[in-house]
């Protein structure tokens, strides 16, 4: 096959330049590949020339598979960036292939019987190596989303995979009724025993932003219990102290446990379509 | 195009027998590493009805249109599979590949008149199954997008 080729093999690498030329000018303004109309001229040619100097690359490799990845990878990279779609990504490797052929009817390059046989090999040549870059490049391109989202979601996972966060359920349970058990000993302590409302209730943020870290928003009943506990432990023992300051405190509470909680549970959706994506 | 038609009546007639072949093929090949434990009994029918439907459309004049059509339902049903983009369209690739190796093992191009045939065919295939490898993508493109979205809405 290598040697019926040869013919359209000289011919690309001598035209590279213009094939890719006419090629440039067919991409952008194909109603199938509408974003390259936006790219600079010199750029798209470029990709061009590109493509069809692999041609002989790939003629002369012994793995004509591998001698590809270079150009479909860069490809990928380049179209990637340049956010142009994968489907228009394909179609311009199709009209790649395609102006290959019409440069080569245009010139006369096959004409005579024994050309014509040359022809159909030729032929097979340019698909099976549109075959092979297509394949690489739409796999790179599904690599390079994944890239991206594994990058944006880089904090999400460190998140998740917090032990903090990733703690069994059973131990969360039995964690959370200690800490609200030791609020309830706190309270009573500091209402009933000392009769004073000291600021000992900012340890309570630690069982409400825990309950919310791990229950997403379900997590409020916890601030809402302690919210009530502070409310009625004051109303029972801290008659002779104004109720305001606590009022306020049991707010934020809840708004403090409904916030994170509500940021958790955004977390766990985005985390959700990581994994579904990967 | 008229020259195609006698790789069209061999794809609308032996279109068990290709996908037989192809499934051979896919459940091997490195490329397709997805379907090395697909059952065959179940994507037979699938190129089966492939080749079925291709050879509908491969006389048409605008055959852009109808290939859109079943080859949206062909994206969707291996989206739903789960099947990677790059694989599923390197099947069709074996698919294409198949309906020549058929044909040649056929022996149906052999007189000079045939071979000048099997040039046409061949043309005709290549443009169909770029058609088909556009539509496949996008359509597919389009489903990975709306899952996003759809996430994203969540």
């Amino acid at each position: 096959m290598q040697a019926y080729a040869t013919k359209l093999i000289d011919l690309i690498e001598l035209k590279a330049e213009n094939i890719a030329k006419q090629w440039a000018t067919d991409v952008m303004k194909h109603n199938r590949t509408p974003s390259y109309s936006s790219l600079p001229l010199d750029r798209v040619i470029e990709r061009g020339v590109a493509f069809y100097r692999l041609f002989r690359q790939m003629s002369l490799a012994n793995v004509p598979y591998e001698a590809a990845k270079n150009f479909s990878w860069k490809y990928a990279k380049d179209c990637y960036r340049d956010k142009i779609p994968l489907q228009e990504a394909v179609y311009a490797l199709i009209l790649l292939r395609r102006n290959l052929w019409l440069y080569a009817e245009f010139q006369g390059v096959f004409v005579s019987a024994l050309e014509l046989h040359q022809a159909v090999e030729s032929l097979n040549r340019t698909i099976l190596m549109y075959d092979y870059v297509s394949y690489q490049v739409i796999e790179k391109y599904q690599e390079l989303i994944h890239a991206e989202v594994d990058k944006k979601l880089g904090p999400v996972k460190m998140t998740m995979n917090n032990p903090i966060i990733a703690i069994k359920s059973i131990y969360k349970s039995g964690l959370m009724g200690i800490l609200l058990l030791g609020a309830c000993i706190l309270t009573y302590y500091y209402h009933a025993t000392l009769g004073t409302g000291v600021i000992f209730t900012h340890l309570f943020y630690i069982p409400i932003i825990l309950a919310s870290v791990w229950w997403g928003k379900k997590g409020i009943f916890t601030a809402i219990f302690l919210a009530g506990l502070i409310l009625i432990s004051h109303v029972l023992f801290l008659k002779a102290v104004p109720f305001l300051d606590d009022i306020i405190r049991a707010l934020m509470f809840i708004v403090i446990g409904g916030v994170v909680g509500w940021l958790m549970d955004g977390i766990r959706k985005i985390e959700d379509m990581y994994k579904a994506n990967i | 195009m008229l020259a195609s038609l006698k790789l069209l009546d061999l794809m609308a007639n032996s279109s068990a027998s290709m996908a037989k072949q192809w499934a051979k093929d896919v459940v091997k090949n490195p490329k397709t590493p997805y379907y090395h434990n697909s059952d065959q009994d179940k994507i037979i029918p699938q190129a089966a009805e492939f080749y079925q439907k291709l050879s509908r459309v491969y006389t048409d004049k605008d055959p852009f249109t109808a290939i859109q059509g079943f080859m949206g339902k062909f994206a969707e049903a291996r989206f739903k599979e789960k099947v990677p983009l790059h694989e599923a369209l390197y099947s069709i690739i074996l698919m294409r590949r198949h309906i020549w190796l058929y044909a040649e093992f056929q022996a149906i191009f052999i007189s000079i008149i045939e071979q000048h045939q099997a040039l046409d065919s061949q043309l005709r295939t290549i443009l169909m199954f770029d058609y088909i490898t556009y539509a496949f993508t996008e359509k597919y493109w389009e489903l990975m997008n709306q899952e996003m979205g759809k996430k994203n809405k969540k």
